[in-house]
This record gives structure tokens, sequence and C-alpha cells, in this order.
């Protein structure tokens, strides 16, 4: 079961990542005469690179505002209140929405002519610019998309952390004469910090899934300031019919994210083994 | 009189041939029947990209089923999701289709490729076409796609799209005194005066570059490729394409705030909603401005022919075909499907009762129903969209860059350099050397031979 689930696939692409084969060239998904031949090209491949560098500025800045935010509202929310425990289960909406339509409902908060974001600007005669066809705004527009959609999961993490920390350590600080922004430094943060560090991993690696956001609100561009790694091999594969290349754009891709998940996995262990 | 008349008709003899007759078709029933219903038993699988022919040719569905005894299974999908589909399908071979859409931008591919049937083989033959069928009543234009280097054709068009200029604010435009442009710098002015003017934008567009680009790139004398289809060396860098992407990027200065990553109906949207003046696309997306029931803007607006150029004046046009996959199971009744989905019958149906005028039989656009339907305004649409379609198919087929199978990668690459320049992020020269470059690798990388 395994087998034909993960493993078959994954060796399928990296079989065809070998070959030149397009959908209309007969015989081109058995060429293997030049099998590198693929991924000789990638490093001179502009778009390519370029889309490595969006990727990795999405995924950073997207990481760091999720982490941080999550965090921050976990703080606010972790009161013993029947409110706020209420209050709890809207912010998990946007995470529990189907990606497409997050994309929709934030397509029409950065469409101009029909949004209330710039009908509020235009009421304080505010003006502002075309966020997703703008050069310096599109991918600041996606990270804060996606950010609304995945802040929630950092949230819920930390919400839960938080929750299993004994009152005794807080209130021993208080008893010290610690002020709050020393408790949640030296009582809070080391309690958390694990939590936030496996979250924020995952979201590192799960961040290279932001396709939807990408195809509906920019396709990419204005030029190619959107393009992230997986929506180029998505262009090559569905658009041009590139599907030997764009299977080595995806190997490239998958190297990367096993990469980033064997770190988290060293790393975890390192910390066990440091006690 | 009458009763004696049948008596006498009531005879041994005749008594003996009724029995005869009746024994006949009493040991050979099945001959007689498939004779009503040639097609009985069979089941015909089709696919398509959802569109409005389809939808409104579902309604006339259970007519041919009912005729010919056959079971039609059409799907519909999304067009990504059908050109996928049916690229995987008609590339591996595989016989699950009978008859398909043929993409117009995959025409070429798909025919070069040899994956579908010859049509001719079936037209040529008097037993499986009826002269009144009349191949030759489709818009020559339309059917320029669908044919090989050698005129065979493999598909046949359903629908046609001819690129039209919709103006939706008349009423602003005298009161400013100005008229309706007929040449780039016409409607580069108009553009720039309406824009602003009762929170009006001059122009509107959307982000499928290259469609609404080229025919500025022709207007100035250039084109995407150096002489397509022969010679498809790409020519993005030449002076002539580099004018038509500055003139184009600096009209759409006088567009919507994010018009760049518009979608038609974005874009057709705030035509009809009054906040554009001018949208510049085809046919099927520019009249409803004036014929929908939402259309604010049903009194003020004209549709009329695109601006020319300065060296050519070539409107785009497309169509969408039917043919037949190469290794379908039921060949035949196929073709059935398709001479009755794309008969004079079903297409005068589909005007009369409908409203559907984006057919491509000439007969049916010249005839006088169709001409009083699709009049507005004082305005014959049938007659414009006649004279648009067939362009391409007059002289130089100027549309020919958008049938080669290598246009996907060259306009992807067009797509992106056009939005550096819109958005300043390189000047127009800069861009498209690097774009031509990029295009001369990727076609390189794909295995095109230049």
């Amino acid at each position: 079961m395994l087998l034909a689930v993960a493993v078959l696939p994954a060796v399928y692409l990296v079989v065809t990542s070998l070959t030149p084969f397009q959908l209309t060239t007969p015989g081109s998904a058995t060429d293997f005469s030049s099998p590198l031949r693929n991924y000789g090209l990638l490093p001179g491949d502009p778009r390519f690179v370029n889309s490595l560098w969006v990727q990795a500025k999405l995924s950073c800045w997207g990481v760091l505002f999720q982490v941080l935010l999550g965090m921050l509202l976990a703080l606010l929310l972790n009161v013993p209140s029947r409110f706020v425990e209420f209050a709890r289960t809207f912010f998990l909406i946007p995470m529990v929405l189907p990606p497409i339509v997050v994309a929709v409902i934030w397509k029409l908060i950065y469409t101009p002519d029909i949004s209330p974001l710039y009908y509020a600007a235009q009421a304080l005669h505010f003006t502002m610019p075309a966020l997703t066809s703008s050069v310096d705004f599109a991918l600041t527009a996606i990270v804060i998309a996606d950010t609304w959609e995945w802040m929630p999961f950092t949230f819920l993490m930390v919400l839960a952390a938080l929750q299993t920390i004994p009152d005794e350590y807080s209130e021993a600080a208080l008893v010290d004469g610690a002020n709050t922004l020393q408790i949640f430094w030296y009582v809070t943060l080391p309690f958390i910090t694990p939590i936030l560090v496996i979250s924020g991993m995952f979201r590192l690696i799960d961040s290279v899934k932001a396709f939807p956001l990408i195809f509906l609100l920019t396709s990419g561009g204005p030029g190619t300031v959107t393009e992230v790694t997986n929506y180029y091999a998505y262009l090559l594969a569905f658009d041009t019919n590139e599907i030997g290349y764009s299977s080595a754009v995806t190997v490239v891709m998958l190297l990367l994210v096993a990469g980033i998940s064997l770190g988290l996995v060293w790393m975890g262990r390192r910390r066990e083994a440091m006690g | 009189m009458k009763t004696s008349s049948r008596a006498r008709s009531l005879t041994r003899r005749n008594l003996l041939k009724a029995s005869a007759a009746t024994a006949v078709l009493a040991a050979f029933p099945a001959p007689l029947i498939a004779q009503t219903k040639p097609f009985a038993g069979v089941t015909l699988h089709g696919a398509s990209f959802q569109h409005r022919f389809f939808t409104l040719l579902q309604k006339y569905i259970p007519e041919f089923e009912e005729k010919t005894g056959m079971k039609v299974d059409l799907q519909l999908s999304a067009f990504p999701v059908y050109n996928q589909q049916a690229n995987l399908e008609l590339s591996s071979g595989g016989s699950a289709y009978d008859f398909v859409n043929v993409t117009f931008i995959l025409a070429a591919r798909w025919v070069a490729a040899g994956l579908l049937a010859n049509l001719d083989e079936f037209t040529a033959d008097p037993n499986l076409t009826p002269a009144e069928w009349n191949p030759k009543d489709f818009v020559e234009g339309a059917q320029v796609p669908y044919r090989d280097a050698k005129g065979a054709t493999y598909g046949y068009s359903w629908e046609g799209g001819a690129m039209l200029m919709g103006l939706s604010r008349m009423d602003l435009m005298e009161k400013k005194g100005l008229k309706i442009p007929k040449t780039f710098a016409e409607l580069q002015q108009v553009c720039t005066e309406i824009n602003g003017t009762d929170g009006v934008s001059g122009i509107t567009s959307f982000q499928l570059h290259h469609w609404n680009l080229p025919p500025y790139i022709q207007g100035f004398g250039g084109n995407i490729f150096r002489k397509p289809p022969g010679d498809i060396m790409p020519a993005l860098n030449t002076p002539e394409t580099i004018q038509g992407i500055e003139f184009y990027a600096n009209l759409l200065k006088s567009a919507p705030k994010g018009v760049l990553t518009y979608t038609e109906d974005q874009a057709r949207q705030s035509l009809l909603t009054g906040r554009a003046n001018i949208f510049i696309h085809s046919s099927s997306w520019v009249t409803p401005i004036l014929l929908s029931e939402e259309s604010k803007v049903k009194e003020t607006s004209r549709v009329v022919r695109s601006p020319a150029g300065p060296v050519h004046d070539h409107p785009a046009s497309n169509s969408q075909g039917l043919g037949i996959p190469k290794n379908a199971k039921n060949k035949k009744a196929a073709w059935e499907f398709i001479k009755w989905a794309l008969s004079p019958d079903i297409s005068m149906r589909l005007v009369k009762e409908h409203g559907h005028s984006s057919v491509c039989r000439r007969s049916i656009i010249t005839s006088e129903a169709y001409r009083k339907l699709n009049t507005v305004n004082g305005q014959d649409l049938g007659a414009l969209y006649l004279e648009v379609l067939e362009l391409p198919a007059k002289g130089e087929n100027y549309m020919a860059y958008r049938t080669v199978k290598e246009f996907p990668i060259v306009g992807d690459v067009l797509n992106k350099a056009f939005e550096q320049v819109a958005t300043g992020q390189l000047p127009a020269k800069d861009a498209m050397n690097a774009a031509q470059d990029q295009a001369i690798a990727a076609l390189r990388r794909a295995g095109t031979q230049l």
C-alpha cells in the first residue's frame, strides 16, 4: 500500500525527470539518451533560479509572521474564560476553509474596484496601490493572505503548549518580583520554544504548497515577482507541455523539502541528546 | 362508393401479399429497426471544456439520441482541466473519447502529431455525409486552424471568436467631442481623454496578454515568430514588436487599477457597469455589453471594428472545433454526432431559440433571421463578426502564430515580459531582449530545431 501510494509516484517522477518527455512527442517518455540533461539546464534557467528565491522569501516571511502572530494571539487568548474559549474557535476558521475559498476571499479584498479595503481607504482619502499587480507589494499581498490562512495553526499549537505550563513557575516568579515581560522571557518562552520551532518547521515545509493563492491572486506575476517553484513547475507541465523538465524542477523541490525535514529530525534528536 | 372500392381492394392476392410481408418482418425484424436507429446500443463518449454552446446543445441531445438510438455521454470540464485531460488522452493513444473539442491553441499540436482522424474521409463519402451538410459552408477563417499542411480537415468549428471593440460610454465621448477611434493613435487619445472622467477608466483588459497584445504588435508590423508557420524563430525583440509592447503598456495606464491581474469576467464587469469605456476582445465577450440583462450601458454602447495599426489591421480571431481522436472506437457514430451538432438546423435553432450568435456557418450568419436578432443600436454585429473571422483566410494568415505548437512556450515568455514592461520593472527593449533569449532557450530545451 505504502509502495503504491508514496514510493511509486515519486520513483516515476524521478524517472520522468531523466527524459525529455513532452506529451506530443512520441517516444520522448522513454528516451534516456541524455538522462541528466534536464538537471544540467536548471542552473542556467533564470526563471527557475528566480522561483527558488521567491519561494525562499515567501516561506521565510510567511513563517516568521505566522509564528509571531500565532504566539501573540495564543498569549492573549490563554485566559480561563467561557467567552474567550468561544472566541478562539473564530480564529481557527481560516485554517479549515478550503484553500481555493481563501484565495477567492483575498481576491475580492485585493481587487480595487470592489474591495471594502479600497472603499475604506478612499473614504479616508488614502490612495492604495493595486496590491496584486504591484511589483513592490504583490509578494507581500501573498504573504499576508498566507499568514491569515495559516496563523491559526501556530496559534493552536502554542495555545496547547501554554496550557501545559504549571502555574507554580509564574507564581514563583511573581513572588520574586518579576514583571510580565520577564515572566514571558524566562518562564513561558523556554516552555513553548520547542513548539514554536516545530510549528515553524511544519509551516516552512507546508509553505511550498502556497499554490492556490498564487494561481488565483497573481498567476506568478507581475512578471515573475511571485512565481514560486511549484507554480513554475505547473506552468512547465501544463502550459508549455515540458513534463520531463517540470519533473526535474519538482525533484529538486522534493530534495529541498526532504533536506528541511531531515534537518528538523536531526535538530530534534540533538535536542533530546542534550537533555 | 368508398366501401365498394375498399372491398374490391381486399382481394385474395392482396391478402397473400400482406401475409408474405408480415412473415418477412417477423423473420428479420432487426435489420429494419437498425435502419431506423442505425446506432442503437452505442454509447458515444465525448469531451470538451464547459461552454454555453454545449450547455444549450445538451437540451437537444435527447432528440439526437431518439433519432439514432445511441446514448451520448458528454463530459464537460473547466478549460485548463479539459486541455490537460485531452492532451494526456490523445498523446497516450487512448480511446476513451469518440469525439473531442479541438482546442484552438492546441489544434496545430494535435493535428501535426497525427492525433486526430482525417474528417475529409467522412465528408467525401456521400453515404456518410449528405450534400446539404455542405462542409464549405463553414467560415474559412474559422477552419484554418483545423487543417494540416496538405489542407486535410481534422475539425469543424462550433464557435468563432472575432476581436471587436466595445465602447460603453458613447455619451461621455460625445460630450467631449470624441469620435469612435479607428487608428491606434486615436485609440490612445480617446483612452487618455476619457480616463478619470466621472470615475470611468479609459480602457479595460485582462491578464491573458498573449491574446490581447499580438494585434498591437502586428499593427506596428511585428509578429510573435519570424514567419509562422514555416519559420518559428521568435521575433520578440524586433523594433516593431517593442513598439507594440510599449504602446499597449502605455494604453493600460488608462485602465483600472490592478488590470494586469484582471480575469475576463472582471474586465467584462468593469465594462458593462460603465466603469471602463473600451474593451477590445472576442465578440462573444463584447456583445453581451449590449445584449445582457445586467448591462447598465445598453443605451450608450457601441460595438465596432478594432482600431487599425499604422502598418497592419490585424484583429485577432479564433475558433473552437469538434474532431474525432485517431483511436476512437466509434468513429462513424462520432461523425454522426458532429454532423448533427453542427448542422444548419441546430445552428439556426441555437441562434433563434437562445440568441447564441457565435456559430461558424456562413449561411446562418448571413441569414435574415440572424441579422434581425443581432442588429443592436443599428449595428449589424453579424457582419462585423464575419468580416473579422474571415480576415486570416484572406491573404496572409496572420493568426498562424497562435496555432503553431510552439506558441504556448513563447506566449508564456511574452506574458511575463509584458508585465515587466507594464509595471516598469524593465525598459521594453531590455525586457524583450531577455524574453527573446528565454524563448529561444525554452524552445531548444523542448527539442525545437531553430
